[in-house]
């Protein structure tokens, strides 16, 4: 009976320690940003200037909102099919095979390369490739930075929910089985269902990983400090430019990063909750 | 029990692993020397910084370690009071001193320039005046066959081609100094963009690092941007000659960017020497500097610190040190400003006392 | 009765071109997945394998001089990362001894707390944490530790930093890997008398230690390859560094040196084989361990 209330107050101390941090973040974000807001009030979320020159500094972050918010949709968009074929195939088609493990690895493996060497990659191949194919004059911009992400965020979406495919009872795939149906029929039927949990968490921490990216999509989107115009055009995300303008940046500058780091936060929160709410309609 | 025995081996090692980790640390040529000298700061001396520091290193025994953060992260570590002395390549002004802690003062160490790269194919000699570096960067003159550049450049062919400004899409010094001479030369330019770490750039694409202006220019042809003379002179990339305020066109090199700051100097260093009345000097030049506390006993400092500390800034601006600039490319002070540097050093106290006598 | 048949056959002929339709789908989309790895380590292997030799990784890094001087005359640069192999290995070891137990533990409360509105709150908390750029947890992590706690930039700040950037993947896998445990072999356990912290640590977490280690191990890959927390907490170090209270530096903060200087760039490539490596390594351990354990 001690055991079992020790272990409960452990996993409740974790739990709160989380909840601490979180706080802590928040809190120091808040204070960080108070001089941003007092400056320039609610406008700030929908102003579109970033004048830095002294005297005459007026920031605004609503081409950074716009800037993260395509480039992670379409990142997650172009993400999908990839990664869900992939988890479906080591977590059920080649499940246990060599071939999976081999798979796997690789797929991890793309989590390990430095968001710089996405970057530079994205620059020295995967731009070159964007003009050739005539798509944008120059190969910045939201389409290329998205592509990238989309690249980066795979090993997310796919481990998870690779493991919790696998996991399905065997039992009920049987069933399924039992009753004529096709594998294609299984998965849908089944599988899906019982580890739509584990997908969609998958997913929204894939998106998570989107929308905080920085170096790879800082080399990539030609930070223009525009409201994107089209899927080509340049912009700019909020990651990004927090990344670039904070080693340098002081006073109502940096305030007003801290701000858009705080707005971040917010946006991923109201992100997610979108995305978790679809999925319960969905399903 | 194998459960029981791996968890076992864990918290021993672990247990093991803090315990080394807080107490040792390995010191090259170990000499029994405890003082080790952190620093932070600017990303354009970094590669001169490295070197230097490791050559102190080696032949004193005490580590010096130095995090290229940014002049901003430079000055808030020193505002914080965790790094023995800061670095940036904009002055403090008088209001930025006064929201220190406590007073500060300047210690430049080198110069460095900026220069004009562009991408050309067979156009080496590109000449460059104030009116048409306003009009390019501020996306005025969009083609390279405009008039204007022909006019300036008689004997060279132009080819049709759009211009592509690449400036920095990072806070950095390059780009301060590069301003600063803009907003000097071009009343327009001072009026619409002004002088500053970033900027609202009128024209062109963003890239991060000079290794990012410099590989988008080599890989677009068309494009012109500027980037750090340190960076530049180690690439083949295509340099403008730029005109100064005495009418000649200079090239940037060692020599020329030494000599625009040969000239009127404050006695606290804190000039910018941009648009340098000298005729033999490159117009975009800089200094970069080290700051650190006046008064050096704050926050329980010891005075072997503070005094090792000195010694470090003393040996930066010796001969020694100073020779090592142009291996990496960047420029040795004047003689002028490293005695004017020494002295700001001889201001320096520990509890009311000068430390180097 | 003819009709019906023949309907039951189309249908069934549907059914099944159907289910081969998307056998091969899949199979097409998962391998055009692995092409842009692919691409990229041959990329990385043409630019990096040169400068890999056994000095790579015993000697600490060279200055730009040196680099300059093996330049001009064709050879590779001299010198290694060991300064940066060494505090990568000591600032994640320490990021894990954070963050593991806070992560596994907080999972298994929302595991066993479903549906009440605490967990619902600290589920957001790690989804949303996920999404914070690391530049912001060095910064927090900077006014925290740097300025508060060691006085100065210290590579324990930067595993605070990097701890925080790993609580999402493993809160949120351990949890999501229990409730895929069937309930009928918790209740086993626990019908058999079984106390509770042995149901968990004995049956439970071996079940889903799998999924528990896919967590952590994206977390280390995340964090291995992360430079802007540490450009503000750890700084950096051009000497190896055991003491947790000092600048450490470590790979990603050397490519990021290497990056800005003309001399040193083709070390990038080599430093990032490197990091692949030693993700690859500890991939491969972690499903050596995963196997042994399995009991379900």
């Amino acid at each position: 009976m001690r055991g079992e209330r020790l272990v409960k107050a452990i996993i409740l101390l974790a739990s709160i320690i989380v909840l601490l941090i979180a706080a802590g973040m928040v809190l120091s974000l808040m204070t960080g940003s108070i001089p941003a807001f007092k400056e320039f009030g609610i406008k700030f979320i929908f102003s579109s200037d970033w004048i830095p020159t002294e005297g005459r500094e007026r920031y605004g972050a609503l081409p950074f909102i716009s800037g993260t918010l395509l480039t992670s949709v379409v990142a997650l968009i172009i993400c999908l099919p990839l990664s869900f074929s992939v988890s479906v195939f080591l977590g059920e088609y080649f499940k246990g095979t060599k071939l999976a493990a081999v798979i796997g690895s690789m797929v991890n493996l793309l989590a390990g390369i430095p968001s710089i060497v996405y970057g530079l990659w994205g620059f020295y191949v995967l731009r070159p490739v964007i003009v050739n194919l005539g798509l944008s004059s120059q190969g910045f911009g939201i389409f290329t930075s998205a592509l990238i992400l989309a690249v980066m965020i795979i090993p997310y979406a796919s481990s998870l929910s690779n493991e919790v495919i696998s996991m399905v009872p065997v039992q009920l795939k049987e069933a399924a089985y039992s009753l004529g149906a096709t594998r294609r029929e299984v998965i849908f039927a089944v599988i899906i269902p019982s580890a739509s949990s584990g997908i969609i968490a998958s997913y929204i921490l894939a998106l998570g990983r989107a929308l905080g990216e920085t170096m790879a999509v800082t080399m990539l989107i030609g930070n223009a400090n525009i409201i994107p115009k089209g899927l080509f055009s340049m912009g700019n995300t909020m990651a990004s430019v927090i990344a670039n303008q904070f080693g340098e940046a002081e006073g109502l500058k940096l305030s007003s990063l801290i701000a858009i780091g705080l707005l971040l936060f917010i946006i991923t929160g109201i992100v997610n909750y979108i995305g978790k709410a679809i999925m319960k309609r969905l399903q | 029990m194998k459960m029981k025995k791996l968890s076992l081996i864990i918290t021993i090692a672990s247990a093991v692993i803090i315990l080394v980790s807080c107490k040792t640390g390995t010191q090259p040529a170990d000499t029994g020397k405890k003082v080790t000298i952190t620093a932070a700061g600017a990303t354009f001396p970094m590669p001169y910084y490295n070197q230097v520091f490791e050559m102190y290193t080696k032949n004193t025994g005490i580590l010096v370690t130095y995090g290229g953060i940014g002049s901003g992260g430079g000055i808030r570590s020193l505002s914080d009071k965790v790094v023995d002395f800061g670095a940036t390549d904009a002055y403090l002004t008088d209001d930025k001193i006064k929201e220190m802690p406590a007073d500060i003062v300047h210690i430049p160490t080198c110069l460095g320039a900026v220069v004009i790269a562009y991408n050309l194919p067979g156009i080496d000699e590109l000449k460059l005046t104030e009116d048409l570096l306003e009009k390019i960067f501020m996306g005025e003159i969009t083609n390279w066959n405009d008039p204007a550049i022909k006019a300036n450049n008689e004997g060279l062919v132009l080819p049709d081609k759009n211009t592509l400004v690449v400036h920095r899409s990072d806070g950095s010094g390059t780009t301060f100094i590069f301003s600063d001479y803009m907003s000097k030369i071009s009343p327009l330019w001072a009026e619409k963009v002004g002088a500053g770490k970033s900027l609202n750039w009128p024209a062109g694409i963003g890239a991060k690092g000079n290794p990012g202006v410099a590989g988008t220019i080599s890989q677009t042809e068309g494009a012109i941007g500027y980037i750090g003379s340190e960076y530049a002179f180690a690439q083949k990339i295509q340099i403008a000659k730029v005109r100064n305020s005495s009418g000649n066109y200079i090239a940037p090199s060692v020599e020329s960017i030494s000599a625009a700051a040969k000239g009127a100097i404050p006695d606290d260093t804190r000039a910018m020497i941009t648009n340098t009345d000298d005729p033999e000097g490159y117009p975009i030049s800089g200094f970069t500097w080290l700051i650190l506390y006046k008064e050096q006993s704050y926050d329980r400092r010891s005075k072997a610190q503070a005094t090792e500390t000195l010694n470090l800034l003393n040996w930066i601006i010796s001969p020694e040190a100073q020779e090592v600039t142009q291996k990496v490319n960047y420029s040795p002070l004047p003689d002028e400003v490293v005695e004017k540097a020494k002295n700001i050093l001889k201001s320096v106290t520990y509890k009311g006392e000068i430390l180097m006598k | 009765m003819k009709r019906i048949i023949e309907l039951d056959k189309s249908i069934l002929r549907r059914r099944l071109y159907r289910d081969k339709q998307f056998y091969y789908a899949v199979i097409c989309l998962a391998a055009i997945t692995t092409l842009p790895l692919i691409l990229i380590i041959v990329k990385l292997l043409e630019k990096g394998i040169r400068q890999i030799n056994l000095s790579f990784f015993t000697e600490t890094t060279p200055n730009t001089l040196e680099a300059m001087v093996a330049k001009a005359s064709g050879e590779i640069i001299p010198g290694g990362i060991l300064n940066g192999i060494t505090g990568s290995l000591l600032i994640v070891l320490f990021a894990c001894i954070i963050a593991i137990p806070v992560g596994v533990f907080a999972g298994i409360y929302l595991y066993e707390n479903q549906y009440n509105k605490f967990s619902n709150v600290i589920r957001n908390i790690a989804d949303i944490l996920q999404g914070v750029p690391s530049i912001i947890l060095g910064v927090v992590a900077y006014s925290w530790i740097v300025v508060n706690i060691t006085k100065g930039f210290s590579a324990i700040a930067g595993s605070v930093a990097l701890s925080v950037m790993m609580l999402p993947m493993i809160i949120r896998s351990t949890e999501e890997t229990l409730k895929m445990i069937p309930l009928t072999i918790k209740e086993a356990g626990i019908a058999l008398g079984v106390p509770y912290h042995k149901v968990l640590f004995r049956i439970l977490i071996p079940s889903g230690l799998s999924g528990l280690l896919t967590g952590i191990l994206l977390g280390i890959s995340r964090i291995l390859g992360e430079t802007a927390p540490l450009l503000m907490t750890a700084l950096g170090s051009s000497v190896v560094n055991f003491n947790i209270t000092k600048p450490t530096s470590a790979v990603p903060l050397l490519i990021w040196e290497f990056y800005n200087d003309p001399n040193l760039v083709d070390l990038i490539w080599s430093s990032s084989l490197f990091l692949m490596g030693f993700v690859l390594f500890i991939n491969i351990i972690a499903k050596r361990i995963a196997k042994k354990w399995k009991i379900y």
